[in-house]
């Protein structure tokens, strides 16, 4: 923050302040990340090199690096079989997410119908359900109509997704009324409103659910591992499982695994974050 | 068109494309009588790669059948397969751990072999296979080899402390012969620790690598029998000491925790306890040179070892089980075992598969594990549906005590464990009885 | 939301469009999460074990009876109720502390933004291998030699992971890493609409930074801080991957979790039964937490 006063005086002593505050941030964000450039550099390094290194600095610094650990990963799993599933499965539940749940959410924020109010507290209150007290009886629902091994049983359970459907809800209930008004004067119906008009005043809000339902899902493991089998429709988390069985541990094979699993997600996270940054900034959450 | 249809549409599109998985999807166990599916654990690189071998020789031999082989990764092995059993969906052909075996034959899941197995085929098997395949005197189960386990060493270590090294299970260290050779070897050694027990390991090896210590004690488990207990076994005073003494090494800082799992070979330590699958790493290329093979320890009613490995078995949902059957006897050829134990250096599963072994003949370096098997040293994990609650509580109580707990504290919770689940499946009744008696069987 | 006047007849057409658009969500939501967990309930009722040819009874409240005198279920609650207390302000204060660093007007803000946020992206099975790695026992583990380092070597090299005093806070630790960019985001985005002329005003009247801080920022981020204390809080007792990943709840339950517990009886002791009685007292506990804590930090604006 910039005061008054002498202007010479005051831009050195800004000066200064700035570069601490770089200083400060700079070691901060090191040390912050200093566990992914672990995996980073441990991924190029052969594997027996990984654990005696770890409390050197060549646990942070490449010296004879190699793709050695990535070639080994593609002998080992057909790495990009389970990129396309995680690709499918993960689409699949946030794109149907994003309708399903936005329209929900609009109907509960911006309708005036009986029930509204307890399909809200429904909606609140499985927010708080542990997807791992259904898993079992999901199993069970899934396995009695045989439908396990398959792309659907790995989207459909979680296309409607309380926390999405809130967080519609508070955002549609942040939007000015003017914005249907217009469009209802002309006569337009309740759909057509919410797509010609809602909708692309909202992009940030479909951007940070897709995020953070996005995020939500992608990890999953225990569901995909009671409910397929092959490499065929299974997704990036079970493949790593296969890395950990008995030792050896190849400790570089799994983290130049770790590395590939993130990096697509990664690069789509820093091209799209400024969307997502405004996305949370206009949601419903901070207020 | 109204913003609507559009919608519906994208939805409906989207939704009929995961229906069909995306024009991928698993393929069916067992439906179609051509595809033989068959599934075994994701293992070692090596024995994943002859296995693959093993299933593209069976295929070209048998071209209008295609046996269709699927890995699953260990860790969580039983958990999958016992879902895909509660669904119905288990293939045809079915890899499982030995132990494992008594749970799913109870659960009525597996065919009993017996009938389609063949006298000559029944003889020539290893009589341990062929206890750990038994359930309720039916057959489910075979395997192509059979484990060992005992305690690598290094010659020239036990030499330097004046260790006498044993040549066969009788002739094994007392657990207090060993303290000393492990009290010395620490005293020459730079960070005190000279003994391997395999920690950074998880899951069965616990069970396995451990339990037979204190059958060499005098405990157990469990009480084996009709009557089954843990009770007064696994906490019982032999079972205790014997774990006592497990626990004081790791206290006395002997045991290397060997999270790079290269301590034998880096010669950290003097000693491996270990078995058969760490020959191809201490013995590189069959040239073992400082290497030798000890018995595991007498913890005072002589040594004790364990037994048991994967093995196959046949699902009640197989729709071709001659097939099947063709599909293991081909696993078990003479060559094809050899195939395999070659490379894992396991115990082949048939006596002419272990006369024909270089590793196993009478001057094999591996000699000691099947003249331990053979001569009665090797004690079998307890044969029961109740299996994994028993390995479940055991490994947890040994974490406990390796993490410095009270090991009779321990024990004691694990019995408890057992004893409740054995009370809770009211026994484990023979399902047959149960069946016969209508669904009443016992209660 | 203003209370409505009685509703004209164009109503009853809006109504019929609002069941439409909300019956999808609706369906899913029955079908698979409240029907489940009506399932689960009931399940926890029974003696059911997974694949046991054995008939099913129902045995009342006898899942709960023992599971609330299992010590290891015990032990997990009390480890999640720990987790909650340290990481909650931990990292509630953590993500403030930064959004604040981050909130400057100066070039390459951007950078560490994306820089804190990183941890967010990678699932939290990949994070934990890496910090079993970090926590490595022996002098030549990250952690051990970070330590050694900053104590000057005075510290001595620990398992972190198989000691019973240090497994839970290393859990914490990667937990921490992990989640917090993503408050932090949160709390930021709520500091950049703190309008500017506020602390004109106060710096006017010769407010200092702590004073602004107290009296603006604080007052001004009470609905963003609320979401992150109750998301954080649920969080807390959900976790799991960490566990199973890098200790197993080891060593003797020191760092075993509700969840951790009910999948380990359901799947590994094939106790689907008791599994489904740990998550309905897990669901009851979070839920009261929940409606305490927003009763605690009522939202502004919030309609009740």
């Amino acid at each position: 923050m910039v005061g008054q006063g002498g202007r010479h005086q005051r831009s050195v002593r800004g000066v200064l302040r700035r570069l601490t505050l770089w200083l400060a941030l700079s070691i901060a964000a090191l040390v912050w990340i200093a566990p992914l450039l672990f995996m980073l550099v441990g991924s190029l390094k052969p594997d027996a090199r990984v654990l005696p290194e770890a409390g050197s600095r060549w646990a942070f610094i490449p010296r004879a690096a190699s793709l050695d650990n990535y070639r080994d990963v593609f002998a080992r799993v057909p790495f990009f079989v389970y990129l396309s599933n995680s690709a499918w499965i993960n689409g699949l539940i946030v794109g149907l997410g994003l309708i399903v749940n936005s329209l929900a959410g609009y109907a509960l924020a911006r309708l005036r119908w009986r029930g509204r109010r307890v399909v809200l507290t429904l909606v609140l209150a499985l927010l708080v359900v542990p997807f791992e007290a259904i898993a079992v009886p999901l199993f069970y629902q899934f396995s009695s109509i045989g439908m396990r091994d398959s792309f659907t049983v790995q989207v459909l359970p979680f296309v409607a997704f309380p926390l999405s459907i809130y967080l519609f809800y508070s955002f549609f209930l942040g939007l000015p009324r003017e914005l249907e008004q217009s469009a209802r004067v002309d006569g337009a119906g309740v759909l057509r409103t919410f797509w010609s008009i809602i909708v692309p005043n909202s992009k940030p809000a479909f951007a940070s659910v897709a995020i953070i339902s996005f995020l939500s899902f992608w990890g999953l493991y225990l569901w995909p591992l009671l409910m397929t089998t092959g490499p065929q429709v299974r997704p990036l988390p079970l493949a790593i499982a296969t890395f950990q069985t008995l030792p050896p541990l190849q400790w570089g094979d799994i983290l130049a695994f770790g590395v590939m699993m993130v990096l697509p997600v990664l690069i789509m996270f820093i091209a799209f974050q400024s969307w997502f940054v405004r996305g949370v900034a206009s949601s419903g959450i901070k207020g | 068109m109204s913003p609507l249809t559009v919608l519906f549409w994208i939805a409906g599109g989207l939704f009929l494309f995961s229906t069909t998985g995306g024009c991928r999807r698993a393929s069916r166990s067992g439906a179609q009588a051509e595809v033989l599916s068959v599934w075994a654990h994701a293992g070692r690189a090596d024995e994943r790669r002859i296995l693959q071998r093993q299933v593209s020789r069976f295929n070209e031999e048998h071209p209008e059948f295609q046996a269709q082989l699927t890995f699953l990764p260990e860790g969580s092995y039983n958990g999958q397969v016992q879902a895909a059993a509660v669904a119905g969906e288990l293939p045809a052909v079915l890899e499982l751990d030995g132990p494992y075996v008594a749970n799913y034959a109870w659960q009525g899941k597996l065919r009993a072999l017996d009938p389609i197995l063949g006298e000559k085929l029944h003889d020539d098997l290893l009589p341990s296979l062929i206890e750990q395949g038994t359930y309720r005197d039916s057959l489910y189960a075979i395997g192509t080899f059979d484990s060992g386990l005992g305690l690598y060493a290094h010659r020239k270590a036990l030499e330097a402390v004046g260790a006498r090294i044993p040549r066969s299970a009788a002739e094994a260290w007392s657990v207090r012969e060993f303290e000393e050779i492990l009290a010395s070897l620490a005293s020459h050694d730079a960070d005190g620790m000279v003994l391997d027990l395999g920690l950074n390991n998880i899951g069965e090896w616990y069970s396995y690598g451990f339990s037979p210590v204190l059958q060499s004690a005098g405990g157990d488990l469990v009480a084996r029998g009709d009557s089954m207990r843990a009770e007064g076994i696994l906490d019982g005073p032999e079972s205790i000491a014997a774990l006592q003494h497990i626990q004081d090494w790791i206290v006395q800082g002997y045991v290397d925790p060997n999270l790079d799992d290269a301590a034998f070979t880096a010669g950290r330590v003097g000693l491996s306890w270990s078995g058969h699958w760490k020959f191809s790493s201490y013995c590189p290329k069959g040239d073992c040179g400082d290497v030798v093979l000890v018995p595991l320890p007498d913890f005072g009613r002589g040594s004790r070892t364990g037994q048991g490995s994967w093995c196959w078995s046949i699902t009640r949902e197989c729709k071709n089980p001659e097939l099947a059957m063709a599909f293991l006897r081909f696993l078990l050829r003479t060559p094809e075992i050899l195939a395999m134990t070659n490379s894992n250096h396991a115990v082949p599963g048939t006596k002419s598969a272990v006369a024909a072994s270089a590793d196993y003949g009478m001057n094999g370096p591996l000699h000691l594990f099947a003249s331990q098997l053979s001569g009665g040293y090797a004690v079998p994990r307890p044969r029961t549906p109740a299996y994994p609650i028993i390995s479940s509580a055991f490994q947890k109580a040994l974490l406990d005590i390796r993490a410095g707990g009270s090991v009779k504290k321990a024990l004691h919770r694990a019995a408890r464990v057992i004893d409740r689940d054995l009370a809770d499946n009211h026994g484990y009744p023979d399902p047959q009885a149960a069946r016969r008696d209508g669904g009443e069987g016992k209660r | 939301m203003k209370r409505q006047p009685s509703l004209p007849s164009g109503n009853r057409v809006e109504a019929r469009v609002a069941w439409l658009l909300v019956t999808p969500a609706l369906l899913g939501l029955f079908l698979f999460v409240a029907l489940p967990f009506v399932l689960a309930v009931l399940i926890s009722l029974t003696n059911l074990r997974l694949g046991a040819p054995l008939p099913l009874e129902f045995v009342g409240l006898r899942q709960y009876l023992r599971i609330l005198s299992d010590p290891a279920f015990l032990r997990a609650l009390l480890n999640n109720s720990l987790f909650a207390l340290m990481v909650v302000p931990v990292q509630t204060a953590l993500a403030l502390a930064l959004a604040l660093l981050v909130n400057r007007k100066l070039r390459g803000m951007v950078v560490f933004r994306t820089l804190f946020f990183m941890p967010v992206v990678f699932p939290l099975s990949l994070v934990s291998v890496v910090w079993i790695l970090i926590f490595a026992p022996g002098a030549h583990g990250t952690m051990n030699a970070v330590l050694q380092w900053l104590s000057f070597g005075s510290w001595h090299a620990r398992d972190f992971l198989r000691d019973p005093h240090f497994a839970l806070p290393a859990i914490m630790l990667t937990s921490i890493w992990q989640g917090t960019g993503f408050q932090m985001v949160i709390l930021l985005a709520g500091l950049q609409s703190i309008p500017q002329q506020l602390y004109d005003a106060a710096q006017i009247d010769g407010a200092n930074a702590w004073r602004r801080f107290w009296n603006i920022t604080l007052p001004q981020l009470r609905n963003p801080l609320t979401f992150v204390v109750i998301v954080t809080s649920i969080l807390s007792f959900r976790v799991f991957d960490q566990v199973r990943v890098m200790t197993q709840g080891g060593p003797a339950n020191a760092s075993t979790t509700v969840i951790f517990e009910a999948v380990r009886s359901a799947f590994d002791r094939a106790e689907v039964a008791q599994g489904s009685a740990m998550t309905v007292v897990f669901f009851i506990l979070v839920l009261t937490l929940t409606l305490l804590l927003r009763r605690v930090f009522k939202q502004e604006g919030e309609v009740s």
